[in-house]
This record gives structure tokens, C-alpha cells and sequence, in this order.
């Protein structure tokens, strides 16, 4: 390789990432927010991204299925035997919550989610996902980072990559766990994979320390903190005085700033009270079942206002029994009623707040569950149980808010809501969906790691261009 | 040094449309033999140290560039101190090599700190990075892998010992072959099994098999970018896009490691070096005394068996239970007085009690305390794909706290323990039912007050024993059931569909004789006092003097398993023979197109890639194939990839600038003679990681200044003709153990379990490992030793780009983030390390202000303070405190950056 003579155009690339590296760190030295990366024009400028954990049955919820009052009580009438993770195939069961059509639109939402269904004229729904797996793991790492295995990017990561930061009081990518607990797998489900660690998601604890290491861990005298900051600027820049102006040196003494800023940013966001007595309770956080995701949907609003370009919103937590998530194996009913009372009025309260803020269409909403649930039911033999098991093969997610066609169903599932029919969406599809109204081109945003320009989409992908408005 | 920001604006500056319509063939230069490079000229002679400085300065001054002036000997002992052991240099280190006028003061520093063990305990996270070393499986249940630590401490041992790279290679990918018998060759193995396995594994078949190539795929993938610096794994689903890698290539690779699978190996009574071959004799020895002694004895017993039979003599009482039923003949308790009711559907008749998923049939409360307990039944199933029914359960009246033989739950086809919340439950690793769908079979679990756990099935051991909690139940709160796993209604995947034959309770631990007796395959005993009646006195005679020679071979054997004390367990390889390997046509399991062979890659053409082997040879066998194809000195790879690493973490950037990456998305050599020489001199030198490192740390390359110049900056900002020495930040383990050696508490405790910084806990059967902060001086040890299981992550580490363990990292990431800052600020332990630091300043340097600051920076900088910081920090400390100073320093850009 030679600098000077006739170089190819990709080490020229090579070349002037190194030569640009000044460049790059005097941004960050002004500390002005980058301006957004965007191959076309952007829909939406920040993403919540409300995680379903465990399954939501979408046949109880967005796809209705009235054939399935027909087959109740009757087996499945496939040639093959269905492919599920137990491997117990009851009889199949019709919806346990009536559907009713909503809005201007008319659009079907079952009485699972009464506050939701107001919300109906805002909501693309897509009704015809797959996954290729029916493991909740494996299958929310799908959802989250386009493949099964740990270690890869989720999209929150990507977006932080892709689009940098609005804000530099606050991280670009936040997380709020469900109060119950963090979900299987833990900080896996933001991790930032190969990506740089700047982009990993950074969770909000309720406790004193909202965020690891805000505040000194003992506490030290606001005059002594104050000396400290001030002395360690003296010397970096007696430091600098000394052997010479490095960028990377530049770029931490402006990082320490930075930090300043962010300490004093965050417990004020984290501050509800500083919210009028009707917005409080009009996300549940007068009510027992609502207040956890409620505070949570509401400090979602307060993030995005101060410039978190990402807020991932954890509904349930790890599996096992007694269950605290959307895994109804044993009783749909008790299950799904307790997990939906627990977010439907929070989630409605944050469209209809952004909307009041006009801030709904500039914010894409996107509401999704690893994999949906069979229409028959977990059960040994022929029998009608209560219970539904894991269904990879067709499922239901929604988007709302910047770019997404409100008022829309997309796709459908077979008539019992078995298989995806029409237009089969995969999670590729929705990321790369996810990205072109952020205004990226998911083919083009990329990060070279081990021999591949990885990508969210791996090497698949198709935007769903009927679900944009 | 890399950026983060560079590598954001690397993928941001978009690629346009075509740039990847080309790839590399068979002539790609990184298969191609390496080349003996001449010493190209160069003008300014004397600046040449050794060959590596001709080659640098060789292009510096085609593009008009010179070499940076040497670094002051104090910016020296700094680098190499934490390029060579990750740990700063003492003050009187610093001071003896200042006032050292010996010609080879330099060298001696270098030899120094190679001879040191902290020397591998530096390069080895450099290894494990690039491994993906992790302790816990990930995935949903995230178990934690409590026996990975000997695979870490190897490497440690192995770099410290300097082993041949080649040797250091095969042992990680067939030193179960290579070295037979001795415990490092199944240690070393660890390597194979660092990545995330899920072991929630679904009933599917598809599925199944899909997650194992998955596994595969991540096997072929480190294995492949690690010792080879090829991306085989991108052809999995059809040919590389780029490189001349078929997907049969991938699939041959496969085959080649397709019997790996992960597990525990025991290493008790395993020897290491010359030991293996002196135990192996005295393992010969002892076997020959066995067969010596049985040889007298067995036609003896065989006789005393015969006439005992015929006699009519049973074999050994089965143990009195404390409840038992026969369900063909009733629902009463033959034993005591705890009737079966039936509930829900479940029925009685002469096949047993029949259960077929909504019924099933429960004792009242029983009377007594139950500690210890031995649950025991003869079950038959109604399928075996089943998942999650009791057999039958001990639980609480409430039918939530419980232990119960259970069917298929977390594993297809497996017994297990079952309990609440999985809280005593781990696998047996038992293997997969095959038979119970036709006739019933015994299953029994044994419940230990140590806590300890043991299944059996058909009377012998089913899998291993292992150890968790102990669960108590008081009279009358408990309660027998059979066919639920606990519950008091019927419930879907806890039911159990089947018959159920008999079953015993014991309020007792049983031992494995009398498990095999109650389940009819114990066998007539002959007693020693029998045997010796009957023996002759010429045989009784023979048979003392063997048996005292037994003694003594015994006795050698413990002296020598007792010498080199190690763990009893390691997380390794599993060796299992794999089935013939298949093309899958897109990946997918549905789509076999054909077999292959455990084959290397064609397109490295200078080695044969036919294994000469068949699809029936063992996973050893492939194994130490594909170990000789890796590291045959003719395969161009094998040097360059590795000689490149070593260059890369000298200089923070390799001279291929993508060190799992030699092919055609890789970045091509920035000095390509200078590569190839340093492979030529690594394989001459016996492929000595030590001899390669100390040839790059003399070189004049090497001890040039970092500081910046315009003339260097406007030609070359990111200095890839190495025109000065990058500074660089400290990597995060550096950090920690930086701040401990500076504050006096590191704990220098080579080897052993490691530290552990985490509370593990179970919830829901998943495993959450929360961050615990100790001021413990056995907390206190090098970072590489810390526990470090998948998402556990710390934020003091992971901020500073500690990796995620789940992806292979060759290369950190140095980023500049407000929340490192926070962490380095505000972090419980910068703060506690920081009191510690005071306290020793003040012991070490007495009251006097000026000298507590001179040995402050000593340490931390390794320089004095000049008269400016003096000033500074006196005024500081006067109103705020040396804790206050110290946290301070701990955050400057002088500790925290390497000139």
C-alpha cells in the first residue's frame, strides 16, 4: 500500500478514517450535539420501544380471528404436527377477549386493552410476523438484534451508533426495566454488543443511584467536589502545556464536563413530582396495578423531551413460575388480564401526551413481543385447556406516532391466526422498517467487525413501505 | 492508537454503491506463502536498532517523515511496564533503571518484566479476549460456569512458561490427543467451549438441531478468526462473499469440530509433565496387581457364586421403607398408613395408577419431620416427548414448595429433580429416556442434608450428583402426590401422562446399594471371610503379596496426583463422536445436500486440506488433524496471524489494522515485508512469544517519543507509518489494577479460583449475578482473575470498554464517554482505592506535605511533581484533604494515559 500513488477507493476510506480522527474528536471537544446521519429524510427522530416479555397472544389481542369461534374445541386441522416448544397440542381455543372495532379507522382491537383502543386511528399494525425461533431467549434476541446468539447489537445500539446523541445531558439510549425485575438474560437485552460501549443501553434504577455512578458513592462536600473538578482541569492542563495538545486528552477534559452537566440533568428527569397532579394520574400512578410502568411511560415522555434518542420500556421479567411476564402456558386468562392491566392505560397516557406535545410525530412508538401464542392450546391430547404455547410462525406487533400509518393493518395470519398468510414480515423487515423512518438505509448503516460490515438486518431485509404514511 | 470516533466515521462515511462487487481468490496475499524479505536501504543507517527499524523506516522516509527522538527513560519503563505486565512500574524501579549505566540497562528492564508472572497475567487477557472468554452460559438461564477458571489460569501458566505458539495452539484444540493423560491437555480444551451456550432446549427436533449449528457456527468462528484469521463462519449459508472460502470449506471445518461439546471434565487424579508418563506406568502396574489378585480370586468366587445359587441364596434385602404402594394391586400403603386418594381424572385399575394429564392422586399430610429423603417410583409414559410432568413429588400443603421426580421439563427426555423455582434444581446430565414408553422404568432421586443430589434409574446412577440447597418439610405440613409437579389442581405442563406402577417414600437417605437392591438388580454378594476360607494357602500367600504390592503402587500414584494441587473440575470439551457432518443447503437442518469430510480450507493451497480421514473418525482424531493443519509451518497463516497480534497490542494498531480479519474486508498490510519478516523470525526463533515480544520492544521503532508533530499529523494523523509511539489510554483491567498497585492494596495471588465480585442469585431459573463491593484484600487481586460471568457486567470495567464476552473481540475499542468520567469520579471503588492511596502516603512519607506529594506522583505518575503541581495540590490538600487529592489524580490524563 502506498499513500502517495494510485490507491483503491477503500483504502482511500481506510486513510482518511485515520486522518479524520482529529477532526472527529474536536467535535466532540465543542460538544455540540452531531448533527443526525441520515441518508434520507428522517420520519422520526427518537424511538420508544415497548418490549413485551415472554409472548403476547396476538389472536387475544390486535388479530382477530372469528373463525376461531367455529373451531372452538376442536383439533388442529394440519397435516403436519405443529412445531412448538412444549410440544403439547390441545384443542384449539377461541379468543378469550371479545374484539370490537375502534376509531375512525375501525380498526380491531380486542377488550384486553381497553385504553389502547382508543388510541386505534394511531396504530400500524402488522399482523403477519414471524420468527424462526419459538425460545423466548433466542427469540428476543431476535427481536432485539436481528439474530439468536448473544453479542450482537440491539437496535437501540444502532440507533445510538447511527444517529449519536441530541442531548449530551442525558445517555442516547435508555432502559426502563420492569419494576418486578430485569428480564432472562439480564443487561444482555441492551447490550451494545461490538459496538462501541458509548452505545450500550444504560438502565434507570429507582433507587438513589438512578443511573450507576451518577453521584459519588460516599458523599463528598459540594465545595470539595466543586475544588476537585477545578484542580483536574489545572493539571490535565499543565499536562497538556507540557507534552504537547493530543485530541484524546482534549476529548476527556471536555468529557468531565460533560458528566457535570449530566449529574444535574438526570434526577431532575427522574422527578415526577414535578409533574401536575392530573398528567400523574392519567398514567396510572395513583393505582397499584399501574404505577410501575406508568412512572416508567411518563419518564419515557420526560427523557424524550430532554433528547434520549432511545427509550426501551421492559414489560415482565424473567420466566418461571409464578410467572411475571406475558408466558401464559397455563392460564391465558389470569395471565394476560394481570400483564395488561399493568400497561394499557401507561402506554395509551404516552401516545396521547407526545400527541398533546405534537411530539407524537416525530417519535415512532413501536409496541412487540418476541413471538405470539397458538391458537390451540397447551394441553396434553385433545383437551381444551386454558393455556397457549409459543407461535413463531405468526404474530402481531404495532407502530405508532413518526411515519407509521396510523389506523392500518398490514398482513394477515390463516384463518385460525396459526401462520402468517399474506405478506409475511420478518424481524428484518420491521428493523429495516425501524431505520428508514429514522432515515437510515439499513443496507448502509454498517460496522465492520471480524470480516463483516455487520448490519441490524444481517443480510436481509425489506422496509414495509405500506405501513408508512 | 484507536478511536471510537474513527470507527464511527468509518462505517458513517458511507460506502458507495459497487464497493463490494470485488473479492479475493486463491491469490489473495495472505495464503500465499510468506515471502524472505530483504532489508529494504535506507539513508539515515543509525537510527537502526534491528531489522524491524529498517523495514518502518524505510517508508517514514519515502513519505518524507522522520522517526520521533527517543522517550526519556522515565516515559520508557512506563510503557513497557504496562505493555509487557499491565501493571505500573515501583518508584524504585523507575530509579534504578535512571541511574543504571550499563550499555544494556534497556534490555535489562525488558528481561526483567518478561520474567515476571505478571507478564501472562497481562497477555492472557489479551487471549481471553479474543477467545470470548465468559463464565456463565448466557441465554436465558445464564447458569453460572464455576470450573472455567483452570482454562484462564492455563493460559496465564502457559505464556509465563513461554510454550511454543504452535504447542500453545494444539493443546487448545487437542490436547486431549496430543497430551494423553495429563490434566493441562483437557484444560486447555477450555478454549474450545468459551462462547454462550443455551441450555433451555426446546422439544422440537428442527429447533434443536438449529441451535446446534448455531453453536457450531461460533465454534468454527473463533476457531477460524482466532488461529487463522479467517471469517470461515460468514459461509455457512452459502459461499464467502469475499473470500475464496466455500460453504463445503465451512461445512469441512464443522466436521472437523463437531464433536465438541461442552461439560465438566474431572480432573482428579490427573498429573501434568513428566508425571503423565510416570503415572501412566504406575497405572500399568497397579492394573496388572488387580488382575493379578482377581485372576486367583474370580474362579474361587465364580464356584462359591454357583453353589450359592443353587442353594437358593437372594441377593441383598431391599431397604424398608417408610410409605410404599404397589398401584396395580390398590391405593394402599403396604407400609404405613398414608392411602393414595384420586383426583381429577386419575384412575386405578391392574396396570397401575393411570394418569393421563388432568388427574392425579395425592397422600394426607405425613406425620413425621422429613430431613433427608429418598423418592422412589416405577413409571411408565405415555409418550416421551412429554414435558414437565412429577412422577412424584414431596411438596408442601400448599403445593408450592416442593422436590419431585420430574419428566422432560428443562431438558427433552431427561429426568431431573424438579423444585420450586428450579432452586434445587441443576441437569444430571443423565441420559435421554429411550425406554420408558414401552415398559416402566425406576427412577429415584436421593436428597442429602450437605445438599447434595443424586439420581438413579434402573437401579445405577443416572448422570452425576451435584449440590444445591436443602429443603425441610415439619409434620403435617407436607404431603405426597404423584403425576403433578406440585399444585393442588391439575395444571397443564405439570401433569405427568402415564402409568404409574409403585412408588416408595424414606425419610432417609439411601445409598446406592440399597437403590440398586429395591430396584431388583443388586446382585449375591460373596463375603471376604467366603473367599478366604476357600482359597488355598499357596493362593492366599500370592494373593497378600499382590495386594501389599497394590499398597505400594497405590501410595506412589496419591504421592504423585497429590503434587500438583488443582482444581478437581474444569468446563470443557465433551468429547463425543459425531455423526457424519452434512452440507446444509441455506443453512438450513430441513436441507442436507450431501456429506463431507473433516477436511482444512482449499484455497491455502501450500498445505494439503485432506485430513485423510473418513466421517466415522473420531472427534479426537479430527481434532488433532485439524491442530496439525492449523500449525504445519507451511501454512502462511499460522505465523502472520499470530506474529500480527503481537505487534498490534505493542503498538494499539497491527500492522494488518483487522486482526481477525486476513482476507478481503480486512485492511491490507501497512508494512507487508515487515510482516512477513516478523513471521519468518517467529518461526526461526521456535515460535517463542517472549523472543518475538522482546525483538519488538528494542527495536528504535519501539522507544520512540509519543509526542505529536505537524509534519507527522498533516502526512499520516493516524500514524499507521508509526512516525511516533501513540499514546494510549489504559485498557479497564489496567485501570483497576493500576490504581490497586498505586494505592498499595493490590493482591499479587497468582492462579487459583479467582475473585468474586458478584451475589448470584436465582430467580425463576434464571441466574442474575448483582454487583458487590468489598474492601477485601482477596477482592483486591489482578482483574483477570475476577469471576466473570455473562452480563454481569461492571460499570467501572464495562465503561471503559471492557468487552461484551459473548463476541470475539481481537481489538478494544478507546473511547471517550461523560460516563466514564462519572465512573472514574464517583465509583465506590476509585473512592475507597483513593482513601488507601492517602493512608499509605501518609505512612510511607510521613507528615511532610511536599514529600507525600513527591511519592504520589512517583507512583502514580511515575514522574516528580514539577513546581506548577506543587503549587496546585498544595493549596488543594490544604483545604480539601490527601483523599480528596488522590481521587483527583486518579482521573488525570497522566495516570490515565501510557506515552
Amino acid at each position: 500500500m502506498n499513500i502517495t500513488g494510485d490507491i483503491s477507493r477503500r483504502e482511500m476510506l481506510e486513510w482518511s478514517t485515520w486522518g479524520l480522527t482529529g477532526a472527529a474528536l474536536t467535535s466532540l471537544a465543542q460538544a455540540g450535539p452531531r448533527p443526525p446521519a441520515s441518508h434520507f429524510p428522517a420520519r422520526a427522530k427518537r424511538v420508544v420501544h415497548v418490549v413485551l416479555m415472554g409472548g403476547l397472544s396476538h389472536i387475544d389481542s390486535f388479530d382477530y380471528k372469528p373463525e376461531l369461534e367455529k373451531f372452538h374445541g376442536k383439533p388442529l386441522q394440519y397435516k403436519e404436527r405443529p412445531a412448538t416448544f412444549f410440544n403439547q397440542i390441545g384443542l384449539i381455543r377461541k379468543n378469550d377477549w371479545p374484539f370490537r372495532q375502534h376509531g375512525q379507522s375501525g380498526l380491531w382491537v380486542a377488550d384486553l386493552f381497553p385504553h389502547l383502543a382508543t388510541c386505534a386511528d394511531e396504530l400500524a399494525v402488522v399482523r403477519s410476523m414471524v420468527s424462526t425461533s419459538a425460545n423466548h431467549t433466542p427469540a428476543t434476541f431476535e427481536e432485539l438484534t436481528g439474530f439468536q446468539l448473544n453479542g450482537f447489537p440491539t437496535m437501540g445500539s444502532w440507533v445510538s451508533y447511527g444517529l449519536g446523541a441530541e442531548t449530551d445531558n442525558l445517555p442516547t439510549y435508555v432502559v426502563l426495566p420492569d419494576a418486578r425485575g430485569y428480564p432472562a438474560g439480564g443487561t444482555i437485552n441492551w447490550s451494545n454488543g461490538f459496538l462501541p460501549s458509548a452505545h450500550q443501553g444504560v438502565a434507570f434504577g429507582n433507587g438513589d443511584q438512578i443511573i450507576p455512578d451518577l453521584n459519588p458513592a460516599q458523599p463528598i462536600p459540594a465545595n470539595t467536589e466543586s475544588a476537585s473538578r477545578r484542580l483536574l482541569n489545572a493539571l490535565n492542563l499543565n499536562d497538556q502545556d507540557r507534552f504537547g495538545t493530543e485530541d484524546a486528552l482534549a476529548a476527556r477534559m471536555k468529557s468531565h464536563e460533560l458528566a457535570a452537566r449530566m449529574q444535574l440533568t438526570i434526577p431532575e428527569v427522574a422527578d415526577m413530582d414535578r409533574e401536575s397532579a392530573v398528567t400523574r394520574e392519567s398514567y396510572g400512578l395513583n393505582k397499584n396495578e399501574t404505577k410501575d410502568f406508568g412512572r416508567n411511560c411518563l419518564m419515557t415522555r420526560r427523557l424524550l423531551e430532554k433528547g434520549v434518542r432511545f427509550v426501551q420500556l421492559i414489560s415482565g421479567g424473567s420466566f418461571g413460575s409464578p410467572r411475571i411476564n406475558w408466558d401464559g402456558h397455563e392460564d391465558m386468562r389470569r395471565n394476560h388480564n394481570r400483564e395488561a392491566a399493568r400497561i394499557d392505560q401507561p402506554v395509551a397516557a404516552l401516545i396521547k401526551d407526545l400527541k398533546a406535545r405534537g411530539m407524537l410525530e416525530d417519535t415512532l412508538i413501536l409496541f412487540t413481543s418476541e413471538f405470539g401464542r397458538t391458537p390451540f392450546t397447551q394441553a396434553g391430547g385433545s383437551k381444551l385447556g386454558t393455556g397457549r404455547d409459543h407461535n413463531m410462525y405468526g404474530f402481531s406487533l404495532w407502530m405508532a406516532g413518526g411515519g407509521a400509518k396510523g389506523g392500518t393493518a398490514y398482513g394477515s395470519t390463516d384463518e385460525i391466526g396459526w401462520k402468517a398468510a399474506d405478506k409475511p414480515v420478518h424481524w428484518h423487515d420491521f428493523h429495516a422498517t425501524v431505520l428508514h423512518l429514522l432515515g437510515m438505509d439499513h443496507e448502509r448503516l454498517t460496522f465492520y467487525h471480524n470480516g463483516i460490515q455487520r448490519r441490524l438486518t444481517n443480510v436481509h431485509g425489506n422496509v414495509i413501505k405500506d405501513i408508512i404514511s | 492508537m484507536r478511536i471510537f470516533w474513527s470507527n464511527i466515521l468509518f462505517a458513517i462515511a458511507f460506502a458507495a454503491p459497487g464497493f463490494a462487487a470485488k473479492k479475493g481468490g486463491a491469490d489473495w496475499w495472505s495464503l500465499q506463502q510468506v515471502k524472505r524479505p530483504e532489508l529494504p536501504p535506507v539513508k539515515n543507517a543509525k537510527w537502526v536498532r534491528n531489522p524491524i527499524d529498517a523495514f518502518v523506516l524505510s517508508r517514514l522516509e519515502a513519505n518524507g517523515l522522520l522517526p520521533a527522538p527517543e522517550a526519556s527513560r522515565r516515559t520508557l519503563i512506563r510503557r513497557l511496564s504496562y505493555d509487557l505486565t499491565g501493571l505500573p512500574p515501583s518508584p524504585e524501579e523507575v530509579q534504578a533503571f535512571l541511574t543504571d549505566k550499563a550499555l544494556n540497562a534497556y534490555e535489562k528492564v525488558v528481561d526483567r518484566l518478561l520474567d515476571s508472572p505478571h507478564y501472562g497475567e497481562r497477555w492472557a487477557r489479551h487471549w481471553l479476549d479474543v477467545v470470548h472468554f465468559g463464565e456463565s452460559h448466557g441465554f436465558e438461564y445464564n447458569q453460572p460456569r464455576n470450573n472455567s477458571w483452570p482454562y484462564r489460569n492455563w493460559v496465564i501458566r502457559a505464556l509465563n512458561a513461554d510454550i511454543p505458539y504452535n504447542r500453545f495452539v494444539k493443546m487448545q484444540i487437542a490436547g486431549d490427543m496430543i497430551e494423553p493423560g495429563s490434566a493441562d491437555g483437557i484444560i486447555a480444551l477450555g478454549c474450545l467451549v468459551t462462547g454462550p451456550h443455551n441450555t433451555t432446549r426446546p422439544s422440537n427436533d428442527t429447533m434443536r438441531k438449529t441451535m446446534r449449528q448455531d453453536e457450531v457456527e461460533d465454534l468454527v468462528g473463533m476457531v477460524g478468526q482466532t488461529f487463522l484469521g479467517l471469517t470461515i463462519n460468514c459461509a455457512r449459508c452459502h459461499d464467502h462473499k469475499f473470500d475464496p472460502i466455500s460453504q463445503k470449506d465451512y461445512y469441512a471445518m464443522a466436521a472437523a469440530l463437531s464433536g465438541v461439546n461442552p461439560g465438566d471434565r474431572d480432573l482428579r487424579g490427573l498429573a501434568n509433565g513428566a508425571d503423565v508418563a510416570a503415572l501412566q506406568k504406575l497405572r500399568a502396574q497397579e492394573s496388572h496387581w488387580l488382575k493379578e489378585i482377581t485372576s486367583i480370586e474370580d474362579p474361587v468366587r465364580n464356584k462359591l457364586l454357583k453353589s450359592a445359587q443353587k442353594s437358593g441364596r437372594k441377593g441383598p434385602t431391599p431397604p424398608r421403607p417408610d410409605a410404599a404402594w404397589n398401584f396395580t394391586a390398590g391405593l394402599t400403603d403396604t407400609i404405613g398408613n398414608l392411602p393414595v386418594l384420586l383426583k381429577g381424572s386419575a384412575k386405578q385399575n391392574v396396570e397401575g395408577l393411570i394418569l393421563d394429564g388432568r388427574g392425579f392422586a395425592t397422600t394426607k399430610p405425613l406425620p413425621f419431620d422429613i430431613a433427608e429423603k429418598t423418592l422412589e417410583v416405577w413409571v411408565k409414559l405415555k409418550n416421551l416427548n412429554q414435558r414437565g410432568g412429577g412422577a412424584i413429588t414431596l411438596q408442601d400443603n400448599q403445593g408450592v414448595v416442593f422436590d419431585s421426580i420430574v419428566f422432560g421439563e428443562r431438558e427433552p427426555k431427561r429426568w431431573m429433580a424438579g423444585s420450586n423455582g428450579f432452586t434445587r434444581t441443576k441437569s444430571f446430565t443423565g441420559s435421554e429416556e429411550t425406554k420408558a414408553a414401552n415398559q416402566p422404568v425406576h427412577v429415584a432421586i436421593v436428597y442429602r442434608a450437605d445438599g447434595s443430589i443424586t439420581g438413579y434409574r434402573d437401579g445405577k446412577p443416572y448422570g452425576k450428583t451435584y449440590k444445591t440447597g436443602f429443603q425441610k418439610f415439619s409434620a403435617s405440613t407436607a404431603h405426597l402426590a404423584f403425576g403433578i409437579r406440585h399444585g393442588t389442581g391439575a395444571g397443564n405442563n405439570r401433569m405427568l401422562n402415564g402409568f404409574i406402577t409403585g412408588a416408595r417414600f424414606y425419610a432417609r437417605a439411601l445409598s446406592a446399594k440399597e437403590i440398586a437392591a429395591s430396584a431388583g438388580v443388586g446382585t449375591i454378594t460373596i463375603s471376604e471371610r467366603e473367599l478366604a476360607t476357600a482359597l488355598t494357602p499357596t493362593q492366599r500367600e500370592a494373593r497378600a503379596q499382590h495386594a501389599r504390592q497394590l499398597v505400594t503402587v497405590r501410595s506412589e500414584i496419591q504421592a504423585i496426583t497429590a503434587k500438583a494441587p488443582q482444581a478437581a473440575r474444569v468446563y470443557s470439551v465433551v468429547s463425543r463422536n459425531p455423526e457424519a457432518t452434512q452440507i446444509l443447503d441455506r443453512g438450513s437442518v430441513l436441507k442436507p445436500i450431501g456429506a463431507v469430510m473433516p477436511a482444512g480450507i482449499d484455497a491455502i493451497k501450500s498445505v494439503k486440506s485432506d485430513f485423510g480421514l473418513s466421517n466415522k473418525a473420531s472427534d479426537g482424531q479430527r481434532r488433532k488433524k485439524l491442530a496439525e493443519w492449523i500449525t504445519d509451518p507451511a501454512n502462511p497463516l499460522f505465523g502472520r496471524v499470530m506474529a500480527n497480534r503481537i505487534w498490534h497490542y505493542h503498538f494499539g494498531a497491527g500492522l494488518v489494522n483487522t486482526p481477525n480479519d486476513f482476507g478481503f474486508s480486512g485492511t491490507r498490510p501497512s508494512h507487508p515485508d515487515l510482516l512477513d519478516h516478523l513471521a519468518n523470525f517467529f518461526e526461526e526463533k521456535k515460535w517463542s512469544m517472549k523472543t518475538l515480544h522482546r525483538y519488538i520492544v528494542t527495536s528504535a521503532t519501539y522507544r520512540q517519543d509519543s509526542r505529536s508533530n505537524p509534519e507527522g499529523m498533516a502526512t499520516d494523523a493516524g500514524n499507521r507509518l508509526i512516525w511516533r509511539v501513540s499514546p494510549r489510554r489504559l485498557a479497564a483491567e489496567e485501570l483497576r489494577d493500576a490504581m490497586l498497585a498505586v494505592s498499595g492494596q493490590l493482591n499479587t495471588q497468582l492462579g487459583g479460583a479467582g475473585y468474586r465480585d458478584v451475589r448470584e442469585y436465582k430467580f425463576k431459573g434464571s441466574h442474575f449475578y448483582d454487583i458487590i463491593e468489598q474492601n477485601k484484600a482477596e477482592q483486591f487481586r489482578r482483574t483477570i482473575y475476577r469471576f466473570s460471568p455473562r452480563g454481569a457486567r461492571r460499570n467501572l470495567l464495562d465503561t471503559f470498554d471492557c468487552p461484551d464476552s459473548s463476541a470475539l473481540a481481537p481489538d478494544r475499542a478507546a473511547t471517550t464517554t461523560p460516563l466514564q468520567s462519572l465512573a472514574l469520579m464517583n465509583n465506590r471503588f476509585v473512592l475507597s482505592q483513593s482513601v488507601f492511596f492517602a493512608k499509605r502516603l501518609s505512612e510511607d512519607a510521613g507528615e511532610d506535605i511536599r514529600a507525600q506529594l513527591t511519592l504520589a506522583h512517583e507512583l502514580a505518575l511515575n514522574r516528580p511533581a514539577d513546581p506548577k503541581e506543587l503549587a496546585l495540590a498544595e493549596a488543594f490538600i490544604a483545604d480539601h484533604g490527601l483523599d480528596a487529592y488522590c481521587r483527583v489524580l486518579f482521573n488525570t490524563n497522566a495516570f490515565l494515559y501510557v506515552r
